[in-house]
């Protein structure tokens, strides 16, 4: 093949595929809906709609708010198991390993709606707080309402911050933990100052998968958030369903890109080398 | 890494209980896959497989499984086709790589909603009608990074004099590529079908977007959920479960390095 041809198409192909949609997204959003036509002339009516109306902006704010939740208590839960399957060896530690990695082969739907019905007001763990005397009737507080996707959205979403960082925390030369270890260090000196450190970069992978898909759900809000539960996700689907108007929609997802992408600045800032390298 | 007995078994315990938490779904669902329950009672008595029998005379859930399984092959066959070729495209230093390389990430960095909407806008803009083949655009999109990356890896992994050899033996390139490449790409490309299967298969954000009349599995059972599931829903989502965790413990074996002793402390 010739060389323009064999570069066009490796550029080419990409650019058609995701570069074009991408860029039609954008074009989208400073369009406008006129009853149910599309007017496609450059405007700023949805970017100025979002900042006068009272109801996306502190939407959106509770929903990065409710992200940087699921994400902070994710790597609060992880980072200890992931310290956990490091210590494991041989058989031991594959296996645990693995098991970390099933829940993430069951179907989303399906491990949201089993979800439902363990913290629903009927469900599994009412049942057991009520039967063990925790408490005195079942409460909604685990269902239908922002808590429950919080909690949702942790469950679904910890062995995505587990696995990178478990990753990071084997890649750690042996050789720097006994070189530590000789020359006196307490072990809490070690995972402080050496550990941790050397960690952080798998913390900022498995923090960043969390936030961008927990910020961008809409499914577990739809499905397990109620009226409190809804989230600025669920508000972006709802545009290209009942709300049917696209550009106001593309334009809401223009304010969840920025965001986005500025996390992703932020976490290739946080995960950069640093210091001498190993 | 080494930690004293206590710590070892204070977070042995944080992560048994973790794994309760994220197996409870998956134990909840098996349980009913066995019995019904009436109005949130367990009908101990009616234990059977009576479920996994009404799943296979349950034509629309059918129909959705097959048209999953036939996106996701459709799917994984072109990203693995595009996979090779960007990442042969990358290593042999082509222009523009890095542009390239920015560009195949995009769809598996944004959030699934962005990529979903995009490609909703963009065929309509095209004038196309949503249907499987809309599907499957933006599943092979969504799992082209996956594949990409990982050929690319163990193209990186390959000595260069294995290519130079073959050159040098008088092969030219479309041969290089399939006596020499392709089968030391094995492993890769194999890895890679495997995930992005998984992934595809269990696609819902994207995909939501992108349907038309016919659904795939994730669509269909979203569809029902206003309804509620029907018990063979919970055969159904067991023998999911069981294979793809079988065909994952199968490649796991298959792709872990001999070389590199993990039995070691």
């Amino acid at each position: 093949m010739r060389r323009g041809a064999w570069v066009a198409l490796n550029l080419g192909l990409p650019a058609a595929l995701i570069l074009a949609p991408f860029a039609a997204f954008l074009v989208h959003s400073f369009w406008r809906m006129d009853g149910f036509h599309v007017v496609r002339a450059l405007s700023l009516h949805n970017y100025r709609r979002f900042v006068s109306e009272d109801i996306f902006l502190p939407l959106f704010l509770k929903t990065c708010e409710l992200a940087l939740e699921v994400t902070a208590i994710a790597v609060l839960i992880g980072y200890p198991i992931a310290v956990f399957l490091a210590t494991l060896r041989g058989r031991a530690k594959y296996a645990m390993v693995l098991l970390f990695v099933v829940p993430l082969l069951m179907s989303y739907i399906i491990k949201i709606y089993a979800l439902r019905s363990i913290l629903g007001n009927n469900g599994f763990l009412n049942r057991l707080l009520v039967a063990t005397g925790v408490l005195e009737r079942p409460t909604g507080f685990f269902a239908y309402n922002f808590t429950a996707v919080l909690i949702t959205l942790t469950i679904l979403l910890l062995p995505l911050m587990i696995l990178p960082i478990f990753v990071s925390l084997e890649r750690i030369p042996r050789s720097l933990l006994e070189a530590s270890a000789d020359l006196g260090a307490h072990p809490a000196y070690t995972f402080w100052h050496v550990i941790l450190p050397l960690s952080l970069p798998g913390v900022v992978v498995g923090a960043s998968f969390t936030f961008i898909l927990a910020i961008g759900d809409f499914i577990t809000p739809t499905m397990v958030g109620g009226m409190t539960g809804f989230t600025y996700g669920a508000a972006v689907f709802s545009q290209f369903g009942t709300a049917f108007d696209w550009p106001f929609g593309a334009m809401l997802s223009v304010v969840l890109l920025v965001v986005v992408v500025a996390a992703m600045f932020l976490a290739a800032w946080l995960g950069r080398p640093r210091g001498a390298t190993a | 890494m080494s930690a004293s007995l206590p710590a070892r078994i204070v977070l042995g315990a944080l992560a048994v209980a973790s794994l309760v938490v994220l197996f409870g779904p998956l134990a909840v669902v098996w349980f009913f896959s066995f019995f019904r329950q009436r109005r949130g009672v367990v009908q101990w008595e009616s234990f059977g497989l009576d479920s996994y029998a009404r799943l296979l005379k349950n034509d629309s859930i059918l129909t959705a499984l097959g048209n999953t399984v036939v996106v996701g092959a459709c799917a994984v066959f072109f990203a693995l086709a595009l996979g090779t070729l960007f990442a042969l495209y990358f290593h042999n230093r082509g222009h523009g790589r890095q542009a390239q390389q920015f560009m195949i990430f995009l769809p598996f960095l944004l959030p699934p909603i962005i990529t979903g909407l995009s490609l909703l806008i963009f065929f309509r803009e095209l004038g196309l009608d949503r249907s499987l083949i809309t599907v499957t655009v933006g599943h092979t999109l969504f799992v082209l990074a996956l594949a990409y990356r990982i050929i690319l890896t163990q193209l990186q992994s390959l000595s260069r004099s294995l290519v130079e050899a073959s050159y040098d033996l008088g092969a030219n390139r479309l041969q290089t590529l399939w006596y020499v490449l392709l089968p030391n790409l094995r492993t890769a490309l194999l890895t890679a079908a495997v995930l992005a299967f998984a992934l595809s298969f269990d696609e819902t954000l994207i995909s939501l977007f992108l349907v038309g009349r016919e659904s795939t599995l994730p669509v269909r059972l979203w569809g029902m959920m206003r309804v509620g599931f029907s018990p063979e829903i919970n055969a159904l989502v067991t023998l999911i479960v069981v294979f793809s965790a079988a065909l994952f413990l199968a490649v796991a074996r298959l792709v872990r390095p001999t070389g590199e002793d993990l039995t070691r402390p």
